[in-house]
């Protein structure tokens, strides 16, 4: 097994629904181990894109290679190897964990025996009891996320897809669910996850950023926040409140700020610009250097698309 | 705070908007109520045609002869003649007829002496294991005894009074349908029933759509009140299900051409009522489940089994135990029943509805207050 | 027209089986941009129906004052703004149909809702789809819209519920930017929100855990309370706990 093994590969993507292109034009290679975030808003195209790679979805225009097959054409080849964790709760409420596991494991064909053996493990591994008595819809949030993971790798994909696993769980299922998540990619799992947590996609070893269609940025979490602010972003805080004529001022001269509380961020590469800008109101705040932030990487990205 | 009307036109221009908007609500309103009745109205034919009915004539005179004539004549009898206890023995074996008929000896004499507390006599043996024809039947008999009653008047002008006196209590009963058309009793029974249930069913979602899509919280926010959301409902589907009255209508009279006798002004005015009536109870509904699923179940179980079961439309009031008598007054479908078929088939002042207006007055003012009073201003469960 | 103070004394609140406050105490001050933090389920949605007056509690109060004027619920109601978490938007109004429809609820005379409306559409940049139906709008333009309508009336108390969840960046970045350009000495705002990183973007935070009300106050200030540098720790140590 070779860890720069490319499992997915994705070149000039483009699908269409109609006139709308939901994907559009999008290039980028996953490999083997590899923990890859896929970010962006509702209706960025993040789902339309994991779709056409399983096979869900045919391609307007481009291709979709999983380990070297066409998605398109060899379907049946890659299903078995494919575990996808959909963004909506996909068990049945009122069976149990376990039925629901039966269920799915029949619907790759294996006996009861292996959907047996299998679901230990993984129960084990996910460290939830293996005979849960309730139905599904009595289960607290973070414990049905997690079934509904075990559900997916019952089958023990290469390639796990999760969609938005973590949307309106707390804390601490976060924490418990990643902490899963870089255990199965260090057994070898590909796994691909979307959100739109920026704080959870700094655990990712490479995220994009899409945006209508388009991957705006790509890289690992310290790449983008290099490449995006080689300039650090500035925390100001106020000592009068001055606030809004300085965030008019700012704006005036082209230069980002957002309210945070009693403070301002400010993304200011032109640090001459940043002080033109701010010279009247020298006296009413104090600044420091902050680190970027992947929500600040991403409206980077954006708001620099929109310019060019 | 006080009743706003500019918010209650609010909430139904913005319903109006809802409706204009969603085809297929607006498609199944207007066009189901044309589908269902004209499809009754058409297709079920509850008349019996050409029925056999044995007969065994033992009086044997001109005047049963003549009866048995007119009887034949009507249509709705194939009338086979049986001699003698063998020929009897034999027909009942062969089980083919669901009748016989029995003539008694002395008829003629009986009825040419037309003695009021000695009439003449004719004896109908129906099978009973299929009620429906039975009692049909017998209706329909009497229909022919008055029949007869009247041609027998007619040739023996001596004898008029007291044929017009026999015949009088058998009259009565089809005065209104004397050709026994069941054509004549369904469509506008059926355009009650199909327009009250539709009128349900329409408002108890729009509530309970409110819940579900959870507008409904951002509405409870605002000043609006719950009188001014249910005056704002009620209008624009009043207006859609007046309109549907309005083709019935049409449809019934112009099509089916079924004699409308009544006032015009008070078959109107009974509409409104009556749907007014029925889309308040579907607010009530509504306010009460607040999901669409729970409402459109209950919709189908207040609106629809009453419509059939205690109206009258299927199974007549008067015939029903006396506790049913009195439980079907609870639902405004019997009175609106009355108030249409009596409309639509004789000419009766208004007056001698007033029984029967009161109670769906009574109804729809009873459901307004009470959607009013259900509906929550808060989001507590 | 100052904005509204309101104060939870000591609420308590059973949803169904679940107690979903309990014996909350919190004070949103007037004129300041106040953050209820808290994952799901902790009783965010409960607080803010409370203080929407759509929700009673089963003990203690709460309380509305202006300038130390007290208000009644009544009163307070008819000046709150609310929005609520889950789509309650016409699928198939248009955004401007929207406005017009709380312009009459909120019975606004047309010579003064018309600056108001181009003054929010202008703001929120809403103005190119003012025609377009709010069922086909984009996350962060719904609740954009949802906003427009709850500001026609000029609340003096503006309650969010998860305005920013399921919203991209941008979007979430203007949807704050909003919230601070009409959040004022005119009004009081009072936004929940599941994303731990957005409690540093309001000036008070208040904490809420399974229904307790862990801490409020400035959102450094409870850091340095716990002890952590970032908010999701707090849930993490009150859960180990």
């Amino acid at each position: 097994m070779n860890e720069n093994e490319t499992v997915i590969r994705v070149k000039d993507l483009v699908v269409a629904f109609g006139s709308f292109h939901a994907v559009d034009g999008v290039s980028f290679d996953v490999h083997r181990g590899e923990i890859f975030g896929f970010l962006g808003a509702n209706g960025a195209g993040k789902t339309t894109t994991i779709r056409t790679i399983c096979g869900l979805l045919n391609p307007s225009a481009g291709t979709v290679e999983v380990n070297g097959h066409d998605v398109s054409s060899s379907t049946a080849v890659l299903k078995p190897l494919i575990g996808y964790m959909s963004q909506k709760f996909t068990l049945y409420p009122d069976l149990t964990v376990r039925e629901n596991m039966n269920f799915a494991g029949s619907l790759y064909g294996m006996s009861p025996r292996q959907i047996a053996a299998r679901a230990h493990k993984l129960m084990e591994f996910i460290g939830l009891p293996e005979n849960i008595p309730d139905p599904v819809s009595h289960l607290s949030g973070g414990v049905k996320q997690m079934a509904a993971l075990a559900s997916a790798l019952l089958h023990d994909p290469e390639l796990v897809f999760l969609d938005e696993p973590t949307a309106g769980t707390s804390p601490q299922t976060r924490v418990a669910f990643w902490a899963l998540i870089r255990r199965l990619a260090q057994l070898g799992k590909t796994v691909f996850v979307t959100t739109h947590y920026m704080d959870e996609a700094e655990y990712c070893g490479r995220i994009a950023l899409m945006e209508r269609g388009k991957i705006v940025a790509m890289g690992t979490p310290e790449e983008l926040k290099k490449e995006f602010f080689p300039v650090k972003p500035l925390e100001l805080t106020f000592l009068h409140p001055v606030q809004n004529a300085l965030r008019a001022a700012l704006a005036q001269a082209g230069i980002a700020s957002a309210v945070f509380g009693n403070n301002l961020r400010v993304r200011a590469p032109d640090r001459a610009a940043f002080e033109r800008a701010t010279a009247p109101f020298r006296n009413d705040f104090t600044v420091c250097e902050t680190n970027p932030t992947l929500e600040d990487v991403f409206l980077q990205a954006v708001s620099g698309r929109k310019k060019a | 705070m006080m009743f706003s009307w500019r918010r209650a036109r609010s909430v139904a221009y913005k319903e109006y908007k809802h409706i204009l908007r969603d085809p297929f609500t607006l498609i199944v309103t207007l066009v189901l109520p044309l589908v269902f009745v004209g499809m009754f109205g058409f297709v079920i034919d509850l008349d019996y045609k050409h029925m056999r009915v044995y007969v065994r004539d033992n009086d044997q005179t001109s005047v049963s002869r003549r009866f048995l004539q007119e009887v034949a004549s009507s249509g709705y009898f194939n009338l086979t003649p049986v001699h003698g206890q063998f020929q009897l023995d034999q027909a009942l074996q062969r089980n083919d007829s669901p009748a016989l008929m029995v003539i008694r000896s002395g008829f003629g004499r009986r009825v040419r002496a037309a003695n009021p507390g000695e009439p003449g006599q004719i004896q109908l043996l129906a099978d009973g294991t299929d009620n429906v024809q039975a009692s049909i039947m017998g209706t329909y008999l009497q229909g022919a005894v008055q029949k007869a009653n009247a041609v027998f008047a007619r040739d023996n002008p001596e004898l008029a009074d007291a044929a017009a006196q026999a015949g009088e209590q058998v009259r009565s009963r089809f005065l209104f349908n004397p050709e026994l058309n069941s054509r004549w009793f369904i469509v506008p029974a059926l355009s009650t029933i199909i327009i009250g249930f539709l009128a349900i069913v329409l408002t108890a979602l729009t509530v309970a759509k409110e819940w579900e899509n959870g507008s409904m919280e951002l509405l409870l926010s605002t000043p609006v009140r719950p009188a001014e959301i249910v005056l704002g409902k009620l209008v624009p589907y009043f207006l859609l299900t007046f309109f549907d009255v309005l083709v019935v209508f049409v449809l019934a009279v112009y099509v089916f051409r079924i004699p409308f006798l009544g006032s015009f002004i008070f078959y109107m005015a009974a509409c409104w009522v009556y749907i007014t009536g029925a889309l308040a109870l579907g607010l009530v509904i509504s306010v009460v489940t607040r999901q669409q699923q729970a409402a459109i179940q209950f919709a189908f179980a207040v609106g629809l089994l009453p419509s059939f079961i205690f109206s009258g439309f299927i199974f007549p009031i008067e015939n029903m135990p006396l506790f049913f008598r009195y439980f079907t007054a609870l639902f405004p479908q019997r009175w609106f029943l009355l108030i249409s078929r009596t409309v639509f088939l004789s000419d009766a002042a208004p007056a001698t509805l007033a029984t029967a207006f009161g109670a769906i007055v009574l109804f729809a003012a009873a459901m307004i207050v009470l959607a009013v009073q259900k509906f929550k201003t808060d989001v507590e469960p | 027209m100052p904005a509204l103070r309101a104060q939870v004394r000591g609420v308590s609140k059973k949803m169904g089986r679940a107690q979903a406050l309990r014996q909350v105490d919190a004070l949103f001050d007037a004129g300041k941009v106040h953050g209820i933090i808290g994952p799901n389920g902790a009783g965010k949605t409960t607080l803010i129906r409370l203080l929407a007056g759509l929700l009673h509690p089963d003990t203690g109060s709460v309380s509305y004052s202006e300038g130390g004027q007290k208000f009644s619920s009544a009163q307070a109601k008819r000046v709150t703004g609310y929005f609520p978490q889950e789509p309650s938007l016409y699928p198939d109004l248009t955004c401007e149909e929207h406005l017009e429809f709380f312009r009459d609820l909120y019975a606004l005379p047309q010579e003064e809702f018309e600056p108001r409306a181009r003054e929010l559409l202008q703001a929120t940049g809403m103005e190119p789809f003012k025609d377009r139906a709010a069922g086909k709008l984009s996350g962060g333009m719904y609740k954009k819209l949802g906003l427009m309508c709850v500001l026609l009336n000029r609340p003096k108390l503006l309650l969010l519920d998860e305005p920013t969840v399921g919203v991209d960046p941008v979007s979430r970045q203007e949807l704050w930017d909003l919230v601070y350009g009409f959040a004022g000495e005119n009004m009081t705002v009072v936004v929940s929100t599941s994303y731990m990183d957005e409690a540093g973007r309001c000036a008070q935070v208040h904490v809420l855990s399974d229904g307790q009300m862990l801490a409020s106050g400035a959102p450094q200030a409870v850091m340095r309370q716990f002890g952590v540098n970032d908010f999701a720790e707090i849930f993490l140590n009150h859960e180990r706990k």
